[in-house]
């Protein structure tokens, strides 16, 4: 940016009427540019809504899928939908643990220079591209072996630990000092402080922050691509074999020709997209109200 | 970022004074184990991908990354035309994305009604939780024809004697629409971090310049910005490797084509989105490694990126803390 | 616990069980998963319907991908057009490749206003292909069709992005037509590296994007360009004569090979001119099944294949699948006798 020296001399009045153009031209520019963002999420959200909805029938939550529409009648995502059920749900159970360990270590143990060091580890995996990871589980462990929902999941939650992490170490870190002197000066030993005082207290946060990371991670392809991609096509409950998953029928649906293949992609898609921004609201909302809670003292 | 351990002895100090418990060495030990657990995966994601990669990088050294040959059937093996397509899309993408993503954010914490910023605010966060394969799924279906039908003639009529939009559109997939997808896909990464900083200019500064008489677009740009720089460069740079990363929205709309050209109707492909297209149907170890070696350039991009962004506002809060 | 919680939490176990008992329930079945070419994938879909025994899955992933899944042994069959190299069969330490499906390549283009059967010969398209014809209505396309009013469009063409035996067919078909096509963009595989066009996944892909682009020209099983609507073209044979893909031309080329190589490969492509082959599509493959000599799963696979190569072919004519001919029905079952568990 050039160096704008705001002088008295470079705001004279001479200049009113030009300034006031730029100004008023900025401020437009500006405004308009967040319209077109806010129209651009409408425009994505309704397109699916609309060309979605028209696929939204019992059979479509309840069947399986007939990929090509060579005369096979009601189909649907059913597959995909506990798929993504089992996989996100085993994903949650792997990171969140570890998520919230690392946060206490982060919030109540660490020394600053270790804990500076710890949080920039976990950014940069943070930054680390899904396909990678994907990439890095199927040569660590389905490369020979075979794929399987459980390896799904643990492709996702490498991609949710920085996250939970980052939430939890947040919300920990609102919770009064106060709380835990006080149960210290009780003579509790320091684990019992951390996890029956500490926690409790941001149990709501930490919640909070597990949603937003299941909802960022229920829509990643790429992980799934290597680990969980040559599922069956009825649905199935066991993780030791490969599931469906509504990413994986999304990306695959979505460049097919038949017209009502692209109507399940787009079924699909409106489940997905729903649920995500249906989970991120509430999250976000929850969220909120727990933060105010905390900090306002009660 | 204020953390507990400050006001309360830590376990060596307890310990000290005689009130050591076990549960606590028990604590103490698995979080700090859970917090390594980054670090860990890092070296293992590095170690994994740098041994399969082994047998390329052996093959076609350092030259892998000049090469614009890629040929599964003589074996031959070169990014160059990956690199190309990666470097052209998130460049353009971040060119484009940019001065949307600071207006929106100058629009959020200086301009809207402080009734509108929370709405406004949360729907543009909304668009960063689009998942990615519905984006591709639209840029296929509902942007593709759209490119085609109305914004490509125009580009070409109107600026067709640029070497970008020399020929006339004929298909959807092309580099355009990679460009597009992946700009949607940067401003609210970008715009979000902007809003922080630029939330985070100190109030006296801001104040200063409109006693001065200053319009707020001389606020922005005399204050705001100077203030911000290295923060907007910072956010740039992680909208960046978030573009560079980016393999199925991609890979989905970008045309899977070779090429190096400057014409973005044609079609091209990334790093990522050659990673995500071919990676089932390698069968030669050397294809495979190959590919794990495009993975390897991502992850060192994506590890420069990181940790670029992190020096330059360190070294920026080092410096404001001073002033 | 309150009344309320408990209240809940059963019911919420309730479901889920409910949910499980109801969609786990029909599995009382052995399942074989396989992978591979998106050729056959069609007939496969109804196989899946139609073969009562066992429950079959297929993931169309494109020859390469059925190659290397069937290699990792990820799956317990694979599927692939192109026959396996003798690195590949190398790679699979004991596979046997079997043909099981026989249908032909459609060469398909979407022009608006343009009737169907448009004339194209082999030069031509690999022209096309090449980039040398780059507009519909070039004079040498223009020349073949008389009286047929070709409109100023571009030639978009439409390749496989994925490893596939669509390719490996097509590029057989072009490579032999045309040695400047073999020089510039080399001989059967399933990647080359086409010098211009668009990429796209799977048999379907290639369809998605023929549909979306005007002036768009692909090539994918002919089951996919029926069931999409779309126009393909009539290529001329070595006999002179204009052929479309159809169970006729489809059996006058098969008769062209009857010879299998010692790994059971059939190559039917470009049938030499003669009476018997005067119908013929010249762009015609088989596809293989691919199965581990030694698997957990060969008594299931034994039969699922037998099953395909026999009754399952009846349900091929309405797709455009010809049913194999004997001689390779009874060379499956003598093949299939090597597979044991």
């Amino acid at each position: 940016m050039s160096n704008a020296a705001l002088t008295a001399r470079s705001l004279t009045s001479e200049h009113r009427r030009r300034r006031r153009i730029v100004n008023w031209l900025m401020e437009g520019l500006a405004t308009l540019s967040a319209l077109a963002a806010v129209a651009l999420l409408v425009i994505v959200v309704g397109s699916v809504a609309k060309r979605g909805a028209g696929a939204l029938d019992l059979d479509f939550f309840t069947k399986n899928p007939s990929f090509l529409g060579f005369g096979q009648g009601g189909s649907g995502i059913a597959n995909a939908i506990v798929g993504t059920f089992i996989i996100v749900g085993l994903a949650i159970l792997m990171a969140l643990p570890v998520g919230i360990l690392a946060a206490i270590y982060l919030n109540e143990f660490a020394p600053r220079r270790i804990a500076s060091a710890v949080t920039v580890a976990f950014d940069v995996l943070n930054g680390v591209p899904a396909i990678v990871i994907g990439i890095f589980v199927f040569v660590f462990i389905v490369a020979g072996h075979g794929q399987a929902g459980v390896k799904g999941a643990f492709a996702l939650a490498i991609l949710m630990l920085p996250l939970v992490t980052r939430s939890t170490q947040e919300v920990l870190a609102l919770v009064p000092n106060a709380m835990r002197e006080a149960s210290l000066a009780l003579g509790a030993p320091r684990w019992r402080t951390t996890l029956n005082v500490v926690l409790p207290m941001a149990v709501g946060g930490i919640i909070t922050g597990a949603t937003l990371a299941t909802a960022r991670v229920a829509g990643e392809t790429a992980p799934l691509l290597f680990t969980s991609s040559l599922a069956g096509n009825t649905v199935s409950w066991n993780p030791t074999e490969p599931l469906a998953s509504i990413p994986m029928f999304i990306f695959t649906s979505a460049e097919q020709a038949d017209p009502a293949l692209q109507e399940k992609a787009w079924g699909a898609a409106l489940v997905l997209i729903t649920f995500v921004l249906v989970a991120s609201i509430i999250a976000r909302a929850f969220g909120l109200r727990s933060r105010r809670r905390l900090t306002g003292g009660r | 970022m204020a953390t507990a351990s400050r006001s309360i002895p830590d376990p060596a100090a307890l310990r000290r004074r005689g009130r050591f418990n076990p549960g606590d060495g028990i604590l103490y030990g698995l979080t700090l184990a859970a917090a390594l657990s980054a670090l860990v995966l890092l070296i293992l994601i590095a170690r994994e991908l740098i041994k399969d990669a082994w047998p390329a990088m052996k093959e076609f050294g350092v030259g892998f990354l000049t090469s614009r040959t890629w040929d599964p059937n003589t074996e031959v093996f070169g990014a160059a035309t990956f690199l190309f397509g990666t470097a052209l899309t998130s460049f353009s993408a971040l060119l484009l994305a940019a001065p949307i993503s600071i207006a929106i954010a100058l629009f959020l914490t200086e301009l809207a009604p402080r009734w509108l910023r929370g709405p406004v605010g949360a729907l543009v966060e909304m668009l960063a939780s689009v998942p990615s394969v519905i984006l591709g799924l639209w840029g296929i279906l509902v942007m593709g024809p759209w490119i085609v039908d109305h914004v490509g003639p125009f580009l070409h009529r109107t600026l067709g004697w640029t070497p970008f939009f020399k020929t006339e559109p004929a298909a959807a997939p092309s580099f355009l629409s990679a460009i597009l997808i992946l700009t949607i896909m940067m401003v609210p990464i970008i715009s979000s971090i902007c809003r922080e900083l630029f939330l985070n200019v100190p109030r006296e500064l801001k104040e200063g310049a409109l006693a001065l008489g200053a319009t707020r677009w001389e606020l922005v740009r005399g204050v705001i910005f100077p203030y911000a720089r290295a923060g907007i460069a910072a956010a740039m740079i992680l909208g960046l490797g978030r573009a560079v990363g980016e393999a199925i929205a991609v890979t989905q709309v970008i045309g899977n084509n070779e090429a190096i050209t400057w014409n973005l109707f044609e079609p091209g492909d990334t790093l990522a989105s050659r990673i995500a297209s071919s990676y089932v149907g390698a069968t030669t170890h050397l294809m495979i490694s190959s590919l794990v070696y495009l993975a390897l350039i991502l992850l060192a991009f994506s590890l420069v990126v990181n940790l670029l962004a992190r020096v330059i506002v360190h070294r920026v809060t080092q410096q404001q803390g001073h002033a | 616990m309150s009344f309320r919680r408990s209240a809940i939490t059963v019911a919420l176990v309730a479901l889920v069980g409910a949910a499980v008992a109801v969609t786990a329930g029909a599995r009382s079945q052995a399942t074989i998963t396989g992978a591979g070419a998106t050729f056959p994938a069609p007939l496969i879909a109804v196989w899946q319907k139609e073969y009562k025994r066992d429950q079959v899955n297929y993931n169309a992933i494109g020859s390469g991908g059925g190659i290397a899944a069937i290699t990792n042994r990820t799956v317990d069959f694979g599927a692939s057009d192109a026959p396996l190299t003798p690195d590949q069969f190398a790679s699979c330490k004991g596979c046997v490749q079997i043909p099981w499906v026989l249908s032909a390549t459609s060469v398909m283009y979407n022009l608006d206003g343009v009737k169907n059967a448009l004339h194209l010969n082999g030069r031509l398209i690999a022209d096309i292909y090449m980039g040398n014809v780059a507009n519909w209505n070039d004079a040498r396309i223009r020349r073949l069709n008389p009286g047929v009013n070709m409109p100023d469009r571009k030639i978009t063409p439409v390749y496989r992005s994925d490893g596939s035996g669509t390719t490996y067919n097509f590029v057989d078909y072009l490579s032999s037509v045309s040695p400047a096509f073999k020089s510039r963009v080399g001989g059967p595989a399933t990647t080359v590296n086409w010098p211009t066009g668009v990429g796209g996944r799977g048999s379907s892909g290639v369809a998605g994007i023929v549909t979306r682009t005007e002036g768009a020209i692909g090539y994918a099983d002919i089951a996919y360009a029926l069931q999409n609507h779309i126009k393909f073209a009539a290529v001329q044979n070595k006999s002179g004569k204009w052929a479309t893909p159809g169970l006729r031309s489809i059996r006058a080329a098969a008769s062209a090979d009857k010879k299998f190589s010692s790994t059971n490969e059939l190559s039917i492509v470009n049938p030499p001119r003669g009476k018997k082959y005067a119908r013929a599509y010249p762009i015609c493959t088989y596809s293989y099944v691919l199965l581990p000599l030694k698997s957990a799963k060969a008594a299931q696979l034994k039969s699922f294949v037998t099953w395909a190569v026999t009754t399952g072919q009846r349900f091929g004519p309405r797709l455009i699948f010809q049913p194999v001919p004997e001689y390779v029905v009874n060379r499956a079952k003598a093949q299939l006798r090597r597979v044991h568990s």
